[in-house]
C-alpha cells in the first residue's frame, strides 16, 4: 500500500492498544503494518532562482539530479564500489568528481533545453562507474550506466575530462529510453550521431555559447599531448579532428558520396555518424543563436516522437527532423529551411526533395 | 561448439589474429600471435575451448568494443565476431594470451586497413 491514508506512526499506535474493546482495530492495524510497502524514493527537486527581465526575481521548483558514482578499482567488473552519492561532498578523486559534475551539467542541459527529467524523463538515477579496467581506452554505455576507463596515458589521457564524452554516454541512455536506434549500419550511425549532438550541446549549454562560437568538437582534451589532434570528432568538419603519425587521419566522412561500407565497428557506426553530425551542425549554424533552442529541439522531437523506427536510415531520420520542424515552427519556417539545407548539404536528400 | 584438439597436422602453424574495433573513438587495433612450437598444444587447447559457433556479435549498450577473432589451428580455421560482453571465460583467456604474446600494433584510424569506400549503399 504505497499510498496509505493512515500514516504508519498512527497505525503503530493503534496496533499497540491492549484494551479488549479495541482488539479488532489493533489486529487490523497490525495486519496493515505487515503488508510490504513498495519503497518509492521521492523525486529530487531544487529551488532555482533567475532574473526575468531587469528586476523580477523568479523562483521555481525544478527537478534535481540523483547521481551515484562507483569506482571499479581498475577491474573490469561493474558496478564497482560506491564512492559518491548525490549529497556527498567532492572526493578529491579527479575522475569521480569530473563524472559527478559532468552528469550534473548534462542533467541541467536536458532539463533547460527539452524539459527532460533525466535519462528516462521521469527522474531516473544517473549511474556511472570510473576507473574501469587498467589502462582502459574507452568510455561506454552498458545499457544501465555510464562507464569510464582511465586511458592508457600514451594515446588517451582519460575520458571524464570531456563533458561532450560524458553527455554522449548519457545521451545513449536517452536514445534507448526514447525507443532506441538499432546499433548497426545507418541506424547505428544515427544512434552515434544523436549522442554526439547531445554531447556538443551539453558543452555549448554549459559555456552559454552560440552555434558560431562553438567548437563542434567531441572529446576535446581526451588525447595526451603526444597526439596530433584536437578531439575524437568534429561535427562541423568531419574528418579533420586529428591527423597523427600513429593514429593516422580522422576517417569520418562528411558526405554520402564518401559513405564507408565496412563490417567493423558494427558497420562503421563511429565513422558514418560524421554525415548526420554535419547535417545537424549545418542546420544549427544556419539558424544561429543557441543551437539547443531550435536545431537541438527539432532533433530531440524527432527522436522522441514515438514514430521513429528503431531501424531508421539517414533518409528516414531526415524526414523525421523535417516533420518535427514543421510541427514546431510551421511548414514555411526558416527552421524547416535550415534543417532541409543541412541534409541536402551532406547528400542525404536531394535539393528540393521531400523525403 | 567444442572441438577436440586435432593432432593430425602437427607441422601446421598455429596463428591467432584479434581485431578490436569500435569504442567511443572508433579506432582499430590488431594483435597477431604465432606461438612457438613448444607452446603449440597449449594454444590449440586455448583455441578449441572457445565456443566458436555460439557467439553472436550482438550486445547491449553503445560504444562497446567489437571483436573479430580468427584462428588457424592444425588443419582448421575459425572466425568469430564477438560483442564486448561476450569476451569472457575461454574467449577472455585466448584474447589475453594473444595480446600478451603479440605486443600490439598501435591503434589507428580504420580507413587505412579496413575502411572500404564503396560509395553509398542506396541512391541519394
Amino acid at each position: 500500500m504505497p499510498h496509505a491514508i493512515v500514516p504508519p506512526y498512527l497505525l503503530a499506535r493503534i496496533a499497540s492498544i491492549r484494551e479488549p474493546e479495541f482488539a479488532r482495530a489493533a489486529e487490523a492495524a497490525r495486519e496493515t503494518l505487515a503488508v510490504t510497502r513498495e519503497y518509492r524514493p521521492p523525486r529530487r527537486s531544487r529551488l532555482r532562482l533567475s532574473l526575468d527581465g531587469a528586476d523580477t526575481l523568479v523562483a521555481e521548483k525544478t527537478p534535481a539530479p540523483d547521481r551515484t558514482i562507483s569506482d571499479a578499482q581498475n577491474r573490469e567488473e561493474l558496478p564497482g564500489v560506491v564512492v559518491r552519492r548525490e549529497d556527498d561532498p567532492p572526493t578529491g578523486d579527479t575522475a569521480v568528481d569530473e563524472a559527478f559534475d559532468g552528469l550534473g551539467s548534462t542533467f541541467d542541459f536536458m532539463w533547460d533545453a527539452f524539459l527532460r527529467d533525466s535519462i528516462s524523463g521521469a527522474g531516473s538515477e544517473l549511474l556511472a562507474t570510473v576507473h574501469f579496467g587498467r589502462d582502459y581506452d574507452n568510455a561506454f554505455w552498458d545499457g544501465r550506466r555510464m562507464v569510464f576507463g582511465d586511458g592508457d596515458g600514451e594515446i588517451f589521457a582519460g575520458f571524464t575530462g570531456s563533458l561532450s564524452v560524458i553527455a554522449h554516454e548519457l545521451g545513449h541512455g536517452v536514445i534507448e529510453s526514447a525507443g532506441g536506434l538499432l546499433y548497426r549500419g545507418q541506424s547505428g550511425a544515427l544512434n552515434e550521431s544523436v549522442a554526439d549532438v547531445f554531447g556538443a550541446l551539453a558543452e555549448q549549454h554549459r559555456a552559454d555559447q552560440t552555434a558560431d562560437q562553438a567548437s563542434w568538437l567531441i572529446g576535446e582534451g581526451i588525447f595526451t599531448d603526444a597526439v596530433e589532434g584536437r578531439a575524437l570528432r568534429s561535427m562541423i568538419e568531419p574528418g579533420t579532428a586529428y591527423d597523427d603519425d600513429v593514429l593516422g587521419r580522422d576517417p569520418q566522412p562528411a558526405h554520402m558520396s564518401d559513405y564507408i561500407v565496412t563490417s567493423d565497428d558494427n558497420g562503421g557506426v563511429h565513422l558514418n555518424s560524421g554525415i548526420p553530425n554535419r547535417a545537424f551542425a549545418l542546420a544549427a549554424t544556419a539558424l544561429g543563436g543557441r543551437a539547443w533552442e531550435r536545431a537541438g529541439l527539432v532533433w530531440y522531437r524527432a527522436l522522441t516522437s514515438g514514430t521513429l523506427s528503431r531501424t531508421a536510415d539517414f533518409v528516414q531520420f531526415a524526414a523525421a527532423t523535417l516533420a518535427a520542424a514543421e510541427a514546431e515552427y510551421g511548414e514555411e519556417s526558416e527552421e524547416v529551411d535550415a534543417v532541409r539545407s543541412g541534409w541536402v548539404g551532406v547528400g542525404v536528400i536531394g535539393n528540393g526533395s521531400q523525403p | 561448439m567444442a572441438h577436440s584438439p586435432d593432432r593430425a597436422g602437427d607441422d601446421a602453424p598455429v596463428a591467432v589474429i584479434v581485431v578490436r574495433t569500435g569504442g567511443i573513438a572508433g579506432l582499430r587495433r590488431e594483435w597477431r600471435a604465432e606461438p612457438p612450437p613448444d607452446e603449440r598444444d597449449r594454444w590449440i587447447e586455448l583455441i578449441e575451448q572457445c565456443p566458436w559457433d555460439e557467439v553472436t556479435g550482438n550486445g547491449r549498450g553503445a560504444d562497446r568494443f567489437a571483436w573479430d577473432v580468427k584462428a588457424r589451428c592444425a588443419d582448421r580455421e575459425h572466425d568469430a565476431k564477438l560483442a564486448d560482453d561476450e569476451v569472457e571465460g575461454p574467449w577472455r583467456r585466448l584474447i589475453d594470451e594473444v595480446r600478451e604474446l603479440a605486443g600490439s600494433s598501435p591503434p589507428h584510424a580504420p580507413r587505412a586497413t579496413t575502411g572500404r569506400r564503396d560509395g553509398p549503399p542506396a541512391p541519394v
